[in-house]
């Protein structure tokens, strides 16, 4: 038997409670802010001895001094002589804990008087109700860090149907940039529940929306760890190396051939794929990007219009002077144009119920997306999209965002999620559970600002996702800041060292305030995690992911310069077929329109050919038609005169 | 039985090491006042118990000894007079003992008082330069009842070796007077005698055990012969009821400087072995009384020879104990700081 660590002592003026108790320890005791105790009642309660867990709240240290003059006197206000006195004065260490399990559970009575002992291993499960989900037939345990007191290590886990669902789901971090280690937490749970989660649960994939620099953009290759963070993964039973099945999708740059990522180096694009959607897609999330300002019900009526009955159908009209097939923004100008021009020549200003103003006022509008969104939304109609119907367990989509443009950022949001739930819906998606990941939420969930289409699919997610297997990950510096309903719903919350002015904020309140200045110095790897199970936050430290940082990454990788069209098509068409050389490309594609050139890319990366430059090569035949008629003999009108000195 | 108990329960005394069982069953109905009066109500007819806990008596004013001086022979000088100690401060002293009391009024049989007092004494032993307890302290409660007014039978029956009586005759005979008021004065004297008795008890321990080592002793030494002849033992006074010194000797004392001394005399009141004595000053005295900051010292009777160094290095060592203060205690400036944590540590114990 261990001997105590403290003993539990309570006062008229400062009682126990059967949500907190205090107790002393000695001096050199190894108890600080977070440390989970165990108290041992003295007298059975029938027939049991009661046994509470409790997780240190509070820290108080004082000494028998009435008053620090009395020090200060007792020195002749010398600090110095302080080192001379022989006695130290008397010295308390007195704690306040939050009880975090009474066992037995009933009668629930104040924690009694008792003896205090440092948690061990299976204390701190039972503490935590881990012990109802770690049980060898049911483990739904998802290790989420190392929970360390006294020289002990205890792996703490989440319950798997309370971080993905159906019981709770959702999960949230927040911290100061930089130090909080956002990013790494996530990257590091993403590994630990791809490691845990049960089979019998179904499937899971994550789609990671990767919105500022190059964090996520290297989660296929491995990381530097020290031994420390080995042990960690060791102990946690994750194993220590980076994601398996990674696949990246970006937006182009304006050029249409170089991917807009940070992660454009030739060596790591095999596993990059370009994102470009055409006028169909983009049309059915159009109110993400068009201003409530100005698109008022009569323009939503005429895209509504489009959307059902041009877009993609044979479409004519007396007004119109050919046949029309909108596939593609270029189509849709094309069909404006001859609708406006018929309009004119009749000397309509009416067509259909839509006024010639609404019509150019859509029109602008419309064809003002491809240009905003310039990379992702293709003039062709083109399309190269995520793998909707087909992920993989265990994959990794991220979506690289973090160069484009707000709106295109708004649209691919929007639009990915949407695609997610349509195929959970269906149960079509390829996996029964997907994790998003979004960090920036102080960005598109904001507590104030206006209802964009972004958060309100936020707070949709947020609200009706564990139902169909749809979980948030978030991450933002400012939790205060972000909409109540998104945060209020994640089921489990982490928080990294966090930024004082945040922490007086009265979303913090009920922590103590020896907590919050935990918090406030928390050191990297460190986290206090609140989770359904656990009734009171507790602090672990996790390993390093074991992904390259963005950092290393950018410096082993750098990004690919912007390059002319023929070397993008060479780097485009090389991750299929190496061997292809920028003479070849340059031969192919000389006499030909960059839209040609782009066209004939795009048809090639869609479907992705073993023999890509046969194929890239074929369509300039296709696309562009016969080959230039030969020279025909002519005969002059007349015989020049031979003596012509002007004649050729 | 005499209710003395260590801290941690054991029989305090070699003697009650076997005490029957049905003692220890009476020693623990008298651990609180409370008990003691419950279970006195339930045995003793007649009795009224106390309400609200009362004041301890030795809070109270009663007639004590009225301050005075007293000549005393010169053991180091002819002349008594102010020695500057020399050298700096050094903390030697391993440990401090002090014993605490408390008399309340426990409840009475017709007019006369009975009275529970507790009496406690512990050694403060300072281990790099933290106090701790050395072995257990000596805890006891007894009930103290004016047997010669009251049914002796029932409350020795109730109470056996629990129970002090306060109305013992005299060597000549006579018993104290009825009177209520003098009755509880002879029992708060019975308390303070039981006080010292256990703070004897332990200091002899101390002595036999540790004679190495030196130990402040609150109070004077001379009670115990075996502490009065201990080299370790030194009694610190902080009370100046009785002052050594007559004439110019009385001035000399009390117009100490800090970190000086007086010469050593030789002490030996009534019935207590004789003792070396000095006093000395602990602080500056500069807007304060003549007695701030003085103790009077004592220590074994040791070769005429050895006794200036042997003054000189106590004092040093008593010198080095200013710090910490002794606060909020008022006599913080003639208390030491060890002496302060003794109290405390009963204090915490007892009550």
């Amino acid at each position: 038997m261990t001997a105590p660590l403290g003993l539990v002592v309570a006062t008229e003026r400062t009682p126990n409670t059967p949500h907190q108790f205090q107790f002393w320890t000695a001096i050199d005791s190894p108890v600080g802010i977070g440390t989970i105790v165990r108290v041992d009642g003295r007298q059975p309660v029938d027939g049991h001895i009661p046994h509470v867990y409790g997780v240190v709240t509070e820290g108080f240290s004082y000494t028998d001094l009435a008053s620090p003059l009395f020090d200060v006197l007792g020195h002749d206000g010398d600090p110095g002589q302080a080192a001379f006195s022989p006695t130290e004065r008397a010295e308390v260490r007195l704690y306040v804990a939050a009880v975090l399990r009474h066992v037995p559970e009933e009668p629930l009575q104040p924690v009694p008087m008792g003896e205090v002992f440092l948690a061990t291993e299976v204390d701190v499960a039972v503490a935590l109700r881990m012990d109802s989900y770690l049980r060898e037939d049911a483990n739904t345990g998802i290790p989420v860090g190392i929970y360390r007191s006294g020289g002990m290590d205890s792996a703490i886990y989440l319950d798997a149907e309370f971080l993905v669902g159906p019981e709770a789901a959702h999960l949230n971090i927040t911290g100061v940039s930089g130090l909080a280690t956002k990013t790494s937490a996530v990257e590091w749970l993403m590994a630990s529940l791809f490691a845990h989660f049960p089979k019998s649960k179904g499937s899971v994939a994550a789609v990671c929306f990767n919105v500022k620099g190059p964090d996520l953009c290297f989660l296929d290759l491995p990381a530097e760890l020290e031994e420390t963070d080995r042990a960690m993964y060791e102990t946690l039973g994750v194993p220590c190396a980076p994601f398996q099945n990674v696949r990246y999708f970006a937006p182009y740059k304006a050029d249409n051939v170089s991917l807009n990522t940070l992660r454009s180096n030739e060596e790591l694009l095999a596993n990059v794929q370009p994102l470009t959607w055409g006028l169909k897609e983009v049309l059915q999330f159009a109110e993400v990007l068009l201003n409530r300002d100005d698109v008022d019900a009569k323009a939503d009526a005429l895209i509504d219009f489009i959307k059902e009955r041009v877009l993609d159908r044979d479409f004519e009209d007396r007004v119109l002077k050919q046949k029309h097939r909108v596939r593609s923004f270029a189509d849709l100008e094309g069909w404006f144009k001859d609708l406006l021009s018929g309009l004119e020549d009749q000397g309509s200003e009416h067509w259909r119920t839509h006024h010639v103003a609404t019509i150019r006022k859509v029109r602008n509008r419309l064809s003002n997306i491809s240009t905003r969104c310039a990379g992702l939304v293709t003039n062709d109609g083109h399309t190269s999209d995520l793998p909707f119907g087909d992920f993989a367990d265990r994959a990794v989509y991220v979506v690289d965002v973090a160069l484009a443009e707000e709106d295109a950022q708004d649209l691919i949001f929007a639009r990915v999620v949407s695609k997610l739930r349509e195929h959970l819906e269906r149960r079509d998606l390829g996996v029964t559970h997907v994790v998003v990941f979004v960090d920036e939420l102080n960005k598109y969930a904001p507590a104030d600002g206006p209802d964009t289409y972004v958060r309100k699919m936020l707070l949709d997610i947020a609200e009706r996702g564990r139902y169909l297997g749809l979980v948030l990950f978030s991450a933002q510096q400012f939790r205060s800041q972000v909409h109540r309903r998104v945060v209020g719903n994640a089921g489990t919350s982490l928080y990294g060292r966090m930024d004082g002015d945040e922490l007086s904020t009265p979303g913090y309140a009920v922590l103590s305030a020896a907590t919050r200045t935990k918090l406030a110095t928390l050191s990297k790897g460190q986290l206090m995690v609140r989770h359904p199970h656990f009734t009171q936050p507790i602090f672990v430290s996790f390993p390093r992911p074991a992904v390259m940082r963005g950092r290393d990454g950018m410096e082993r990788y750098p990004q690919a310069a912007d390059v002319p069209l023929d070397v993008g098509v060479l780097r485009q068409l090389r991750r299929f077929e190496p061997a292809l050389t920028l003479a070849w490309v340059q031969d192919v594609i000389g006499l030909y329109e960059e839209e040609d050139v782009l066209r004939a890319l795009h048809a090639t990366l869609a479907h992705a050919p073993e023999k890509a430059g046969a194929y890239f090569k074929a369509q300039f035949r296709k696309i562009v038609g016969a080959a230039p008629a030969p020279a025909v003999a002519r005969t002059p009108l007349r015989a020049l005169p031979d003596d012509d000195p002007y004649a050729i | 039985m005499d209710g003395v108990r260590s801290a941690d329960g054991s029989a305090g005394k070699q003697k009650n090491s076997a005490a029957p069982k049905a003692e220890i069953g009476v020693f623990e109905t008298v651990r609180s006042l409370h008990a003691a009066q419950r279970h006195l109500v339930r045995l003793v007819p007649n009795v009224r118990t106390a309400t609200g806990g009362g004041s301890p008596l030795e809070r109270l004013e009663r007639d004590m000894e009225l301050p005075h001086v007293i000549d005393a022979e010169g053991a180091e000088d002819a002349t008594l007079r102010a020695r500057p100690v020399p050298g700096a401060p050094i903390p030697a002293i391993r440990a401090f003992l002090d014993g605490t009391q408390r008399s309340q009024v426990l409840g009475w049989i017709g007019a006369f008082p009975l009275v529970y007092g507790t009496s406690g004494a512990v050694v403060r032993e300072r281990i790099d330069r933290r106090l701790g307890t050395w072995r257990a302290p000596l805890v006891q409660h007894r009930i103290y009842a004016p047997l010669a007014y009251v049914a002796r039978e029932e409350l020795e029956g109730a109470l056996g070796g629990m129970l002090e009586d306060t109305t013992r005759p005299a060597p000549d005979g006579t018993i104290a007077a009825p009177h209520p008021t003098l009755l509880l004065e002879r029992a708060t004297l019975a308390v303070s005698r039981d006080r010292e008795r256990l703070e004897l008890t332990l200091a002899e321990r101390w002595c036999a055990e540790r004679g190495d080592d030196p130990i402040m002793i609150d109070g004077g030494i001379g009670s115990s012969e075996a502490v009065a002849q201990a080299a370790c033992a030194i009694g610190v006074v902080k009370s100046h009821r009785s002052l050594y010194a007559e004439g110019d000797a009385l001035g000399v004392v009390l117009a100490l400087g800090k970190g000086e001394r007086s010469s050593v005399i030789r002490i030996a009141p009534r019935a207590r072995s004789e003792v070396l004595s000095w006093y000395l000053r602990l602080r500056d005295t500069e807007g304060r009384d003549a007695l701030w900051g003085l103790v009077r010292v004592e220590m074994c009777v040791i070769d005429d020879a050895k006794i200036t160094a042997r003054a000189d290095e106590i004092s040093r060592w008593l010198l080095a104990e200013s710090s910490p203060l002794a606060a909020p205690d008022p006599r913080w400036d003639r208390m030491a700081y060890g002496i302060r944590s003794a109290e405390e540590f009963l204090r915490a114990t007892t009550n």
